[in-house]
């Protein structure tokens, strides 16, 4: 190995680039909601973030969040398993427009909703004499987090399904095996730990969307605001402390996400090297 | 259609997977089209070229372009970094490099805008030594999208350079390469490749970036309004048909930039596997 | 005296020693790869680095190549120390064993990167390649890349791009591997030809002892990170300095009780003996042989076509031993009763190898 060794100083300059150039740009930012957090004292801090509104935009985030998973989960496992399990016409046709959703900027998702379920969509008759309501309502929270999550689940596993192959499923079949069997006992257990972080990056997506949202939520507060609408209404108002002291709540958990995608990825990785 | 394959499962997994992609992805960008379809094409190209609307686009883009390349450089280093050195700390770095896509947008939206206005711990050090402003001008939407674009290029030139085989280098090294030729000529066209196909993800994601931007940006027409948000006022005011056009003028540029990244990358597999 | 003409005197006097290993010691972590190796390989020479994969013969190619560095010991090319001497300035060409060829290179650029490097004018470089690629004849293939050229054709380009800096020594990492059974058996002709026609010092590495033996003028055999011996491919067979050698050349077979067969005797020691097809004839009952009154019978119980000949299987004393017979001779059976003659073996000592003959071959005029 000792012919990729660089001269010290350089390796040191670079180390040292990083080191200055991650701090200033992504713990900086970290550090400051804290420290404008607690601004106003512990007292200031715990009555921002037990505000009524604040815990209500909280639970909408939650509910949003654990419906986009749950959907994300369910389709990002039968698309992977359709994708590389068998051979079809259209297949690239059908991965292209599932990872779609990623590339198209979140104002646009959330226009895309407008037209479908709004006033001039070709839908909303129906809807309304139904007396569903989606757009600048929950139900367009929740499809508007599913869509900007939409790939995250299924682009996870395609890969480790591409490189196990079709044939412990094909043994498994001529054994007489049937579908969920052969899931349950042969292709989970090789997707366990994707599946796992593909949930983690779903759910850190999920929660901080807020462009989609946006568009879609009509900012009642209360009723429609997830925790980064809330945040921006209180900046807006110029509640800096409250808008920093809900943000913390949200920076918590993308300590805690970024720390559960280190543990999963090692033991993943531990799992990887000891079936090899 | 033809099926060959003994493991079962094809028919409700394709179903389930094309039926979810149908309602959350495709029927929605079918209304798009349907909508844009009943708008004229005079109006459309009135919309779309209106001074204020490509001042907006400008803007995205320029400021998208710039805080990639400042991205591919320090992506480019940081990968280096974590690949080939070992040092107390690595993997911290490693693991905080993921902070943007775990943080939501806004809330790193309102953190960065605070810390570099003229009265933030950054901005102040700035205006006063240099008399330079980055909260409210496009250097600030800069700063927002490069902490946007960090793990685009990280990530996606690690994997790459993890696998690059010894052999490569020592081969380098015995026909009298010394480190800096070796990194240029054998290395460097080794992650080209993948150099690229991060900046295209990380400027296609940059132009639609909404939330992390929308603070910062201070938004003053022909200055610092960007495109998303263009869209996001023409909803506002419920002028849908202009949301509409210049969300278009949007998604096409998006589609160029990844097709560009696509054609790039299939002439360079072609190359590496030898399918010509 | 001044040692470099100590040197040179050494060198008139010992030829053999154009590549020296010294004393060389190799840990890895605490794995010993290298233990106390002594090697030298005189100019011109084809030598095979023959042993079982973890023998550490790579190791010594590459420190040869300066890609490792010994923890003790000195290496010396050309009568010069190269311990502290970069690889790339030791006059050295390297193919990989899986070439390692520059993918994102065509051909051309791939025989022309050394040259390169050492600033040649761009008008000799193109005739330095030119005239290499007539030589593994791949003329017209300079504008193709790596993944449009076969198995074989990589080879050659490989070969081609570690000769272009004109190196004094070529060594190779296992060459023949990366490509298929029948692709190798060609490259193996063609690479002893090119070598011969070179003229050039080559050093490379194999597991395959067929491939070593066909090729190389000598044979450095290497066992758990020692060199066991040193020795043309016909020393090897006959003269195998120790139990290792003597089991890993050839297609040979261990018997203990050897005693118990006709015409040889077990010293007092608890010895084993090798024994190889070649030493062993079977003849059909009643066949008129050489030494019919000095056989013994064996049952046949497995008899293997080899293509050119059949390799016969007998049960003699609880050892199965193999032996090669002609197809051209009448045949053999399963089960059926042969007549066994042993011509020789190899008993092994704890320090030594021995030859046994068999008693009536001295004997058999004597009797009769």
């Amino acid at each position: 190995m000792d012919i990729r060794k660089d001269k010290g100083v350089l390796k040191w300059v670079l180390i040292v680039i990083c080191f200055v150039f991650l701090s200033v740009f992504l713990l900086l930012p970290l550090v400051y909601i804290i420290a404008t957090a607690f601004r106003a004292g512990i007292q200031g801090y715990i009555k921002a973030v037990t505000d009524e509104y604040a815990l209500k935009a909280t639970w909408l985030t939650i509910r949003a969040t654990l419906w986009a998973v749950g959907i994300n989960t369910f389709f990002g496992i039968s698309a992977a398993w359709c994708l590389t399990k068998f051979a079809f016409k259209g297949k690239k046709l059908l991965s292209t427009f599932i990872d779609l959703p990623v590339t198209v900027s979140p104002i646009i998702a959330g226009l895309i909703y407008v037209l479908t379920f709004g006033r001039q969509g070709p839908l909303y008759g129906f809807l309304d004499s139904h007396g569903i309501q989606i757009i600048f309502a929950v139900p367009g929270i929740v499809l508007a987090t599913i869509f900007v999550t939409f790939p995250f689940i299924s682009r996870e596993l395609i890969p480790v399904l591409t490189a196990q192959g079709t044939d412990e499923e094909e043994a498994a079949a001529l054994m007489g095996a049937r579908t969920f069997t052969i899931f349950r006992k042969v292709t989970f257990p090789h997707i366990k730990w994707a599946l796992l972080y593909g949930i983690v990056l779903c759910t850190a997506r999920a929660m901080g969307e807020f462009g989609a949202v946006s568009v879609l939520s009509g900012h009642l507060r209360g009723k429609t605001n997830t925790l980064p609408l809330y945040i921006e209404l209180l900046y807006q108002g110029y509640d800096f402390t409250g808008a920093f002291a809900a943000s913390s709540i949200l920076v918590i958990m993308a300590v805690i996400i970024l720390i559960l995608r280190l543990v999963i990825e090692q033991k993943g990785k531990k799992e990887i090297d000891i079936n090899r | 259609m033809k099926r060959k394959s003994i493991i079962p499962g094809f028919g409700l997994s394709f179903g389930i997977t094309v039926t979810v992609l149908s309602i959350i992805v495709l029927i929605p960008l079918c209304s798009l089209v349907v909508f844009t379809s009943q708008l004229s094409f005079s109006e459309f190209i009135y919309t779309v070229t209106r001074p204020r609307i490509l001042s907006g686009y400008y803007v995205s883009i320029s400021t998208a372009f710039i805080a990639s390349l400042v991205n591919v450089v320090m992506g480019l280093i940081l990968a280096w970094v974590l690949v080939r050195y070992n040092f107390p700390g690595k993997k911290f770095l490693d693991g905080i490099i993921e902070l943007p896509f775990a943080l939501p947008t806004a809330v790193a939206g309102i953190s960065l805008t605070h810390l570099t206005t003229t009265n933030g711990w950054v901005g102040k050090i700035f205006y006063d030594l240099f008399g330079i402003k980055i909260a409210y001008t496009r250097l600030g939407i800069t700063i927002a999208l490069i902490f946007i674009g960090i793990p685009f290029v990280v990530r996606s030139v690690q994997p790459v350079l993890e696998k690059i085989d010894l052999q490569y280098e020592e081969a380098a090294f015995i026909l009298g390469a010394d480190r800096r030729t070796t990194f240029w000529k054998v290395i460097f066209p080794e992650i080209l490749p993948s150099l690229i196909s991060g900046f295209t993800l990380a400027f296609a994601r940059s132009i639609g970036e909404y939330g992390s931007v929308v603070f910062i940006a201070g938004n003053t027409p022909y200055e610092t309004e960007i495109a998303p948000l263009l869209i996001m006022s023409e909803l506002q005011e419920f002028d849908y048909a202009a949301a509409t056009s210049i969300a278009l003028v949007m998604l096409a540029i998006a589609f160029v930039i990844l097709s560009v990244n696509a054609f790039i990358q299939s002439m360079v597999s072609k190359r590496v596997s030898g399918l010509a | 005296m001044s040692e470099t003409t100590e040197k040179t005197v050494e060198q008139i006097e010992n030829p053999a020693s154009y590549v020296e290993l010294k004393g060389i010691n190799k840990h890895f972590k605490d794995f010993h790869a290298t233990k106390d190796a002594n090697i030298s390989i005189s100019k011109g020479k084809l030598v095979a680095l023959l042993g079982p994969s973890g023998s550490g013969k790579t190791t010594i190619l590459r420190m040869i190549a300066g890609l490792e560095h010994p923890d003790s010991g000195e290496i010396w090319i050309d009568g010069k120390l190269v311990n502290n001497i970069p690889g790339s300035e030791r006059g050295i060409g390297f193919v990989f064993q899986s070439y390692a060829l520059f993918r994102y290179m065509n051909v051309y650029d791939n025989i022309a990167f050394g040259l390169r490097i050492k600033k040649v004018p761009e008008k000799d470089i193109k005739k330095r390649v030119t005239e290499l690629l007539e030589l593994i004849s791949c003329e017209g293939l300079e504008k193709r890349y790596p993944s449009q050229l076969s198995g074989g054709q990589r080879q050659r380009v490989a070969f081609a791009r570690a000769l272009a800096p004109n190196p004094h020594i070529l060594l190779l990492d296992e060459p023949f591997a990366a490509v298929d059974a029948k692709v190798r058996l060609e490259l193996r002709t063609w690479l002893k030809e090119m070598i011969t026609k070179l003229q050039i010092t080559s050093i490379f590495v194999t597991h395959d002892q067929d491939e070593a033996i066909e090729v190389a003028d000598e044979i450095i055999v290497t066992n758990q990170g020692r060199v066991e011996q040193i020795g043309t491919p016909q020393e090897l067979y006959s003269n195998p300095a120790s139990p290792f050698v003597a089991t890993f050349i050839g297609n040979s077979i261990q018997v203990k009780n050897f005693d118990r067969f006709r015409f040889f005797e077990k010293p007092e020691e608890d010895v084993t003996a090798i024994l190889r097809p070649e030493f062993v004839s079977v003849y059909k009952k009643g066949e008129k042989v050489q030494y019919s009154k000095s056989v013994e019978e064996a049952v046949v119980e497995d008899i293997i076509f080899r293509g050119s000949n059949l390799e016969i299987k007998v049960r003699l004393h609880d050892n199965l031993i193999s032996s090669v017979r002609s197809i051209n001779e009448p045949a053999i059976e399963i089960g059926e009763t042969v007549d066994v003659f042993i011509f020789r073996l190899f008993v092994i000592f704890k320090d030594r190898i021995e030859l046994f003959y068999n008693r009536s071959l001295n004997n058999e005029t004597v009797i009769i």
